[in-house]
């Protein structure tokens, strides 16, 4: 196991996690032994085939499943807050409640009174480019203004930890490059541990300090790599031979497992 | 094949601010106006439709096509009715009707969703009332009115109750429904932000529950006023039920199309004003539909 802590206590100690789904059409390994040690402040990118767990590691990191074996130490100072904000996969708006109501709801849930709680809420949507739209519920807004109602609402949570799933997934190019920016400027300024699972190698690469590379199902660690260029990262980083040659690394790694996962299912 | 060469506007290519602005609102007034077009085409064709058919309703039923007497023209059933206005029998039968069934309505309707509730967020109470409320669910609510008349006797009671029942089991079925239909993933959101216990219920069931909620209402809007015009034909010397039976029993034709119009109206109001009700308390539903209901 590759070990990313250099001598203090992990955010997330992550130790020989298994996770079996049983049901009625039989069993599942989502996850085999895995192990990981994230520091507090890092930028985990999470890059597998899918079905390969990835969502479920995520999910036993936030204390929303639990791991079948292993255990899973999050060290993290929360007091009022939850330990970690999610972005779901499929975002998880509420859909009777509009855009500033939604952005609220994780600092409401945490008690903070309502004039507070609606000027942080204002304050997120601005940043994320949806001002002049407060009032308006969920189904009026397209899959990509959604997606980012979702995660303005884990940044405005204040946790101190962010887990996200494919969050950018269902954004246009130009949106997602502002929101990619948007996310490390929230991670920069606020010390957060972001765990962000993506399918997009370069984004795992233009965001993470540490790429883990997961094997086709069941998942296991299959490689941890360490992102060797420094920040702030440069707009050409993309067209630097050491970026394309780090990027055909994970590519070649993944395209093993893509294709056991092909044969597999 | 060549690539077609696309006509390139003006307007757009000059950067013409101002020129841009006026051709966006004129087009989009256009699109107004179109649309407004289409809603009132929508309103006059759904008035002009049962405009014809009374009129030629009233044309056969004087030429003799139809027989009168069993098919009283309209304008003869519109002056039943403004006499029966007059001489108060239309209040006097309308009213008990009205209070029969806005009783039995709303304490159906709250126990209804109560109990719905209650067995939405728990599983012991969704697992002892589930299977017995469903079986209960398949009695056609108006038999059990002769029981009902054993045991209340001939007063309002039986008659408040069999709506309220039949109402009762409606909005307990789609309350349930909608707190188990919850998006799962949903339910992961309020989870992971630890909306627990009673935030959970006010900020998530609840209003997940609202849209199937508000079906049931319809729906049961519906049947109550079947099951109260029902009960009064057998069980009551008032009421809009009683006077259409009577009108059977009296070969008063005239004074039935009366009570079933007002029979058919009452329906509609209740059924208007739960859609009314659910506009002010379900508006992101509205939003919803509004959108999918644009395009013509
Ligand atoms: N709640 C569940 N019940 C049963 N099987 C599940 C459940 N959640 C996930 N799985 C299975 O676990 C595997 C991993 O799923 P997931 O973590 O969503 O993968 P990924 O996010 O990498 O695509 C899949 O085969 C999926 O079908
Ligand atoms: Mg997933």
């Amino acid at each position: 196991m590759a070990v990313i802590s250099s001598g203090i206590r992990p955010a997330f100690l992550v130790e020989g996690v298994s996770k079996m789904f049983a049901g009625r059409t039989g069993e599942v390994l989502a996850l085999d032994d895995v192990s990981l040690q994230l520091r507090e402040g890092s930028f985990t990118c999470i890059v597998g085939p899918s079905g390969c767990g990835k969502s479920t590691l995520l999910r036993i990191l936030g204390g929303l499943e639990t791991a079948t074996l292993g255990t899973v130490t999050a060290n993290l100072a929360a007091t009022d807050v939850p330990e970690s904000a999610f972005v779901f996969q499929e975002h998880g708006v509420f859909p009777w409640f509009t855009v500033l109501d939604n952005v609220a709801f994780g600092v409401r849930m945490a008690g903070v009174r309502k004039a507070r709680r609606e000027k942080i809420a204002h304050d997120w949507i601005g940043r994320i480019g949806l001002t002049g739209f407060e009032g308006a519920y969920p189904h009026q807004l397209s899959g990509g203004m959604r997606q980012r109602i979702a995660i303005a609402r884990a940044f405005a949570t204040g946790s101190p930890s962010l887990l996200m799933d494919e969050p950018l997934g269902a954004l246009d190019a130009q949106t997602r490059m502002l929101m990619q920016e948007q996310l490390l400027r929230v991670w920069e300024s606020d010390q957060k541990t972001v765990v962000l699972v993506t399918h997009q190698i370069e984004e795992a690469l233009l965001l993470g300090d540490v790429v883990v590379v997961m094997s086709a199902r069941p998942g296991r660690v299959k490689e941890i790599i360490t992102v060797p260029f420094p920040r702030p990262r440069p707009a050409d980083l993309e067209g630097t031979p050491e970026f394309a040659a780090l990027r055909q690394h994970i590519w070649n790694a993944l395209r093993d497992e893509v294709r056991a996962s092909m044969e597999f299912s | 094949m060549s690539p077609k060469k696309t006509p390139t506007r003006t307007w757009s290519a000059s950067g013409d601010l101002a020129a841009r602005r006026r051709a966006l609102n004129a087009a989009s007034a256009r699109e107004y106006a179109h649309s407004r077009h289409l809603a009132q085409r929508d309103v006059l064709l759904s008035i002009l439709t049962p405009i014809v058919l009374l009129a030629i309703w009233e044309t056969a039923a004087r030429l003799g096509w139809i027989d009168a007497r069993l098919f009283s023209p309209p304008t003869r059933i519109l002056s039943q009715g403004a006499t029966m206005v007059a001489n108060g029998q239309l209040w006097a039968n309308l009213l008990p009707t009205l209070l029969r069934l806005l009783t039995g309505f709303v304490t159906g309707s709250i126990a209804g969703i109560v109990v719905g509730l209650l067995m939405g967020v728990s599983r012991v109470v969704r697992a002892a009332l589930g299977p017995m409320f469903t079986a209960l669910y398949a009695l056609p609510k108006i038999a059990i009115l002769p029981l009902l008349l054993l045991i209340f006797g001939l007063t309002e009671t039986p008659k408040i109750l069999s709506v309220a029942i039949s109402v009762f089991f409606v909005l307990q079925i789609n309350t349930v429904a909608g707190v188990v239909q919850i998006d799962e993933r949903i339910l992961e959101a309020a989870r992971a932000y630890r909306a627990t216990g009673w935030r959970l219920f006010r900020f998530v069931l609840l209003p997940g529950a609202m849209p199937s909620i508000f079906t049931g209402l319809q729906v049961a809007a519906g049947s109550g006023v079947i099951v109260i015009t029902a009960v009064e034909y057998v069980a009551s010397n008032q009421g809009l039920g009683f006077l259409i039976w009577n009108s059977w029993l009296l070969f008063q034709p005239a004074q039935m199309y009366v009570g079933l119009i007002v029979v058919s109206l009452l329906g509609a109001l209740l059924t208007g004003a739960v859609v009314l009700l659910e506009r002010a308390v379900v508006p992101w539903r509205r939003a919803n539909t509004l959108r999918k209901k644009r395009n013509t």
